[in-house]
């Protein structure tokens, strides 16, 4: 983790660069598995999950990092769990209120972000013991790393489930979709797939 | 005295926090309610032309028509150019496999005849019971097709996928299949609210006994 005495640029490559691969929160740490599953049935909604979980990690890594003097040990979570909330309930007004379909689609997902573990952890591990440039450094990588996982898992589902990325048409005529990719199974048979193919990767290189 | 100096030596942090978190969501809300609100409106009235095409505009019928203990609903008369009643739209909901499932009902003037419905929001199962939404799927039963030019009284949910069954225009709808208890929870919307509301449209002569 990023060290308050040491505010190099390189510290700061390092902490944005983290997120995307050695900490990343999704295949490294095994945080955010309910919207992991959930909502990586298409890439739209994935990508508008990973959006308000950067929205509401910079925000409340922000307060957090400013507060960090004030914060009493015992009354840190709930702290954190208020500071969480309220940007929560901002990032699911303004989908409400400009993308309604996208609202819908995402469902309870949205406000359930209040209880994703990156970002109480993000909140705990770093904004409460780190200036305010680290602290958002580290919420952009962590937010970065789990928005991109989410899309690559989105990808391969909305691939195979309909023959589109993107809602554009990639697969010739003749495929023949697999519904079940579109089916909580066919999200625990990706992620499982990913997380060994990244656990390969990692032992490989070490 | 010296117990209340540490509560808010302890908490006022917290206790500031709260309540400018407070106005903060405040604010969000008062400057978003209105555009979400026009949302919600605007989706409605959009399901309700797509099911009476003819209708110019959609007008207030009756308000807040008690259906069970707790449930109401508002119907709308579906206005034509020119100027007469041709249909009643509203919205029913009722529980389904997954979550609960909104639908928006429309009637001809009448109220003989069901128009047809849209799913206003449902949590149903991908690729089985979500199909409840899909009109002139690709392939299996026409589930939503079988309610337009239906009898608007009640309607009976069988399991048998015969093609004449099916094409019938009749009370009697043809399950989907592999998604049951979507396909009851549908019809079980259909017969809680049609019942009450021909009544009510009844009594407040919006349609007369006989029809």
């Amino acid at each position: 983790m990023a060290d308050e005495s040491q505010p190099t640029t390189a510290l700061y490559k390092q902490t944005l660069l983290a997120g995307l691969w050695r900490e990343n929160p999704v295949f490294r740490l095994l945080l955010g598995m309910c919207p992991t599953l959930a909502v990586t049935a298409a890439v739209k909604p994935a990508f508008t999950m990973g959006c308000c979980v950067i929205f509401v990690l910079v925000c409340s890594n922000i307060i957090v990092s400013l507060m960090r003097n004030l914060l009493k040990p015992h009354l840190r979570i709930l702290m954190f769990t208020l500071t969480i909330a309220t940007f929560v309930t901002i990032a699911d007004l303004f989908l409400k209120a400009f993308v309604p379909r996208m609202s819908e689609t995402l469902g309870p997902y949205v406000p359930l972000i209040i209880v994703n573990c990156i970002i109480i952890c993000r909140a705990e591990a770093c904004a409460s013991k780190n200036p305010l440039l680290v602290s958002i450094i580290d919420a952009l990588g962590m937010g970065a790393g789990f928005t991109l996982t989410l899309c690559v898992l989105a990808s391969i589902r909305e691939l195979l489930s309909t023959g589109m990325i993107f809602e554009v048409q990639v697969m010739p005529d003749a495929f023949v979709p697999w519904a079940a990719m579109s089916m909580p199974v066919g999200a625990f048979i990706t992620l499982g797939l990913l997380l060994g193919l990244v656990n390969i990767i990692s032992r490989s290189r070490s | 005295m010296s117990k209340i100096k540490h509560f808010i030596e302890q908490s006022w942090l917290l206790i500031v926090a709260s309540f400018a978190f407070g106005l903060l969501i405040a604010v969000a809300d008062a400057s978003l309610d209105a555009r979400i609100k026009q949302n919600e409106k605007d989706k409605l009235n959009n399901m309700m032309k797509s099911l009476i095409a003819d209708a110019k505009d959609f007008q207030l019928a009756i308000d807040q028509v008690q259906i069970e203990d707790a449930t109401t609903t508002d119907v709308y008369k579906a206005v034509g150019k020119d100027g007469a009643g041709i249909g009643f739209a509203f919205v029913g909901a009722g529980g389904g496999f997954a979550d609960k499932i909104k639908l928006v009902i429309a009637v001809d003037g009448r109220c003989e005849k069901f128009l047809g419905f849209k799913v206003l929001s449902s949590n149903e199962t991908p690729g089985f019971g979500s199909k409840i939404a899909i009109d002139k799927p690709d392939s299996d039963v026409d589930f939503v097709d079988q309610f337009k030019g239906a009898p608007a009284g009640e309607v009976e949910l069988i399991k048998t996928g015969r093609l004449d069954v099916i094409r019938k225009i009749d009370s009697q709808i043809v399950a989907i299949s592999r998604a049951t208890v979507s396909s009851e929870a549908v019809v079980r919307i259909f017969n809680t609210y049609t019942e009450e509301i021909k009544k009510q449209l009844q009594q407040k002569g919006l349609i007369s006994d006989g029809g």
